[in-house]
């Protein structure tokens, strides 16, 4: 009981607001990136998946499985500490000694992007997959190829079908940047362990960091829910 | 006689095991309106999509304004399909309007995208054609706000702001209630007296007696009839036909 006479959440807050503030700017960062990626992958992946040719289709699938199969924490923490080596070392035979590094923040926004990508593609091959085939009849019939019908035609639906789930996966990419602690990103979860270390005010650390979580999913979840309705007014 | 718009000949289609098209054999001149009628499962609907080319023959051709859908090697390239089809229209029984676009939208993409048109040139004719199929006042209304009637009248202007010189009208009238079908007649009996080639499939019988030039009754994949509208209704040649033209005008009569 004697912890509980000890909290001081006053002080933690008032030193600790201002490091949560800077780490949320990365971590925004960080989402808006790795966001980005994710969505032009996953409709590429997408588009992929669903070609005539075999061997397009088998890489993809390789790569989805892999990714899928494995911990997004243990694709970051490949990315930033084994793919650069790994790149180094094909490139060291052309250029010797060449040291490729990677910085902290991209390595992120690269793990997330991919690891996003492949999960949002299976959303955006169901959307496109769920198009009504009379759309690309009516294309094909004014004249269009089958390749613009798909882009210009089926593609516009499936995306707009699949933004309130896009909106869903967004909150989560956020929430996930809490990972990129472990790959040195300064984001807010390694700028409280690092203030809570020194402080030994954990209670209190963990307790604003989960809760400046919430204040930044809540509100983005009922956008989300908004937007789901506005988007199913002229499907 | 008139130059030919469309010419099949010994057109085959199978899916799978099952042959669909028995080898059509079929002429459309310019001007000529040309209405198919048969049995659901007749084929008439697949003949339809094989003259644009939605469904690839499996054997034998199709002529559009002399050229033909395949290559000199027999193939189906693409981009000569596509541009191929751009001279003939198609109206689905369905509407497949595109259902983020508003009406002007959904007749001008095709102009921009596939004609090449300016946005300004593009509107110009949607505004001419969504006029002329009476919805100069719904231009702005997307799909999910229009009637079943209006939708096919919008699908119609998208098809003719292509200035094709083949409508193709498939079922155009099955998906609508009862007191729309008139205002899509309306329209497309318009385009026939325009002189516009045709080619429909209908279930509308006085309709097709009225605007067709030429009557083709099919049944099982094979053209068994044909001629003008007053000889196939009236004084039909084959069974079959007479069968089936006695059970859509007299529906309530018991089968033979």
């Amino acid at each position: 009981m004697d912890i509980l006479n000890h909290l001081d959440f006053a002080t933690a807050f008032r030193e600790l607001s201002p490091e949560l503030g800077q780490g949320l700017l990365i971590a925004l960062e960080a989402t808006l990136g790795g966001f980005l990626l994710a969505v032009i992958l996953s409709v590429l992946i997408a588009v992929g998946r669903l070609s005539n040719s075999k061997i397009i289709r088998g890489i993809l699938v390789v790569i989805l499985e892999i990714v899928r199969g494995t911990p997004l924490l243990v694709q970051l923490v490949y990315m930033f500490y084994v793919a650069p080596l790994l790149i180094s070392l094909v490139v060291q035979f052309m250029i010797p000694g060449y040291q490729f590094q990677l910085n902290p923040l991209l390595a992120g926004i690269l793990g997330l992007g991919i690891n996003y990508g492949c999960y949002l593609s299976e959303v955006v091959r169901a959307s496109i997959l769920s198009i009504d085939k009379g759309q690309t009849e009516a294309a094909l019939a004014l004249g269009y190829t089958h390749r613009q019908a798909l882009w210009s035609i089926v593609i516009p639906q499936a995306t707009r079908q699949a933004i309130p789930v896009f909106g869903n996966y967004l909150i989560m990419m956020i929430k996930d940047t809490s990972l990129l602690a472990f790959i040195t990103v300064n984001e807010l979860l390694l700028r409280t362990q690092a203030y809570a270390s020194q402080t030994f005010l954990t209670i209190e650390s963990y307790t604003i960091l989960a809760i400046a979580y919430l204040i930044l999913s809540l509100p983005l979840s009922q956008v989300v829910r908004l937007l789901e309705k506005r988007l199913s007014t002229h499907v | 006689m008139s130059k030919p718009m469309i010419e099949v000949a010994q057109l085959h289609k199978s899916f799978g095991v099952h042959e669909i098209l028995k080898g059509i054999d079929l002429t459309v001149h310019q001007g000529e309106i040309v209405v198919i009628i048969g049995p659901s499962g007749s084929g008439k609907s697949t003949l339809l999509r094989c003259l644009n080319c939605l469904e690839l023959p499996s054997s034998g051709t199709v002529k559009v304004e002399g050229t033909s859908f395949s290559d000199e090697s027999g193939r189906y390239n693409e981009k000569r399909v596509a541009r191929l089809r751009t001279e003939i229209g198609m109206v689905f029984q369905g509407f497949n309007l595109f259902p983020m676009m508003t009406a002007i939208q959904n007749v001008m993409a095709a102009q921009i995208k596939i004609r090449k048109k300016s946005a300004e040139e593009a509107k110009k004719t949607a505004e001419k054609y969504l006029t002329k199929v009476g919805l100069a006042e719904r231009m702005n209304h997307y799909p999910n706000q229009l009637s079943g009637g209006q939708k096919q009248r919008v699908a119609i202007a998208r098809a003719l702001a292509m200035e094709p010189n083949i409508m193709l009208f498939d079922e155009a009238t099955s998906a609508l209630d009862p007191e729309l079908v008139g205002e899509v007649l309306k329209v497309i009996r318009e385009l026939a007296d325009e002189g516009m080639t045709m080619v429909l499939v209908t279930h509308e019988m006085r309709f097709a007696e009225e605007v067709g030039d030429r009557i083709i009754f099919m049944d099982k994949g094979v053209i068994v009839e044909e001629g003008k509208p007053s000889d196939i209704f009236n004084a039909p040649k084959h069974q079959r036909t007479k069968l089936f033209i006695n059970q859509v005008l007299h529906p309530e009569s018991e089968k033979v």
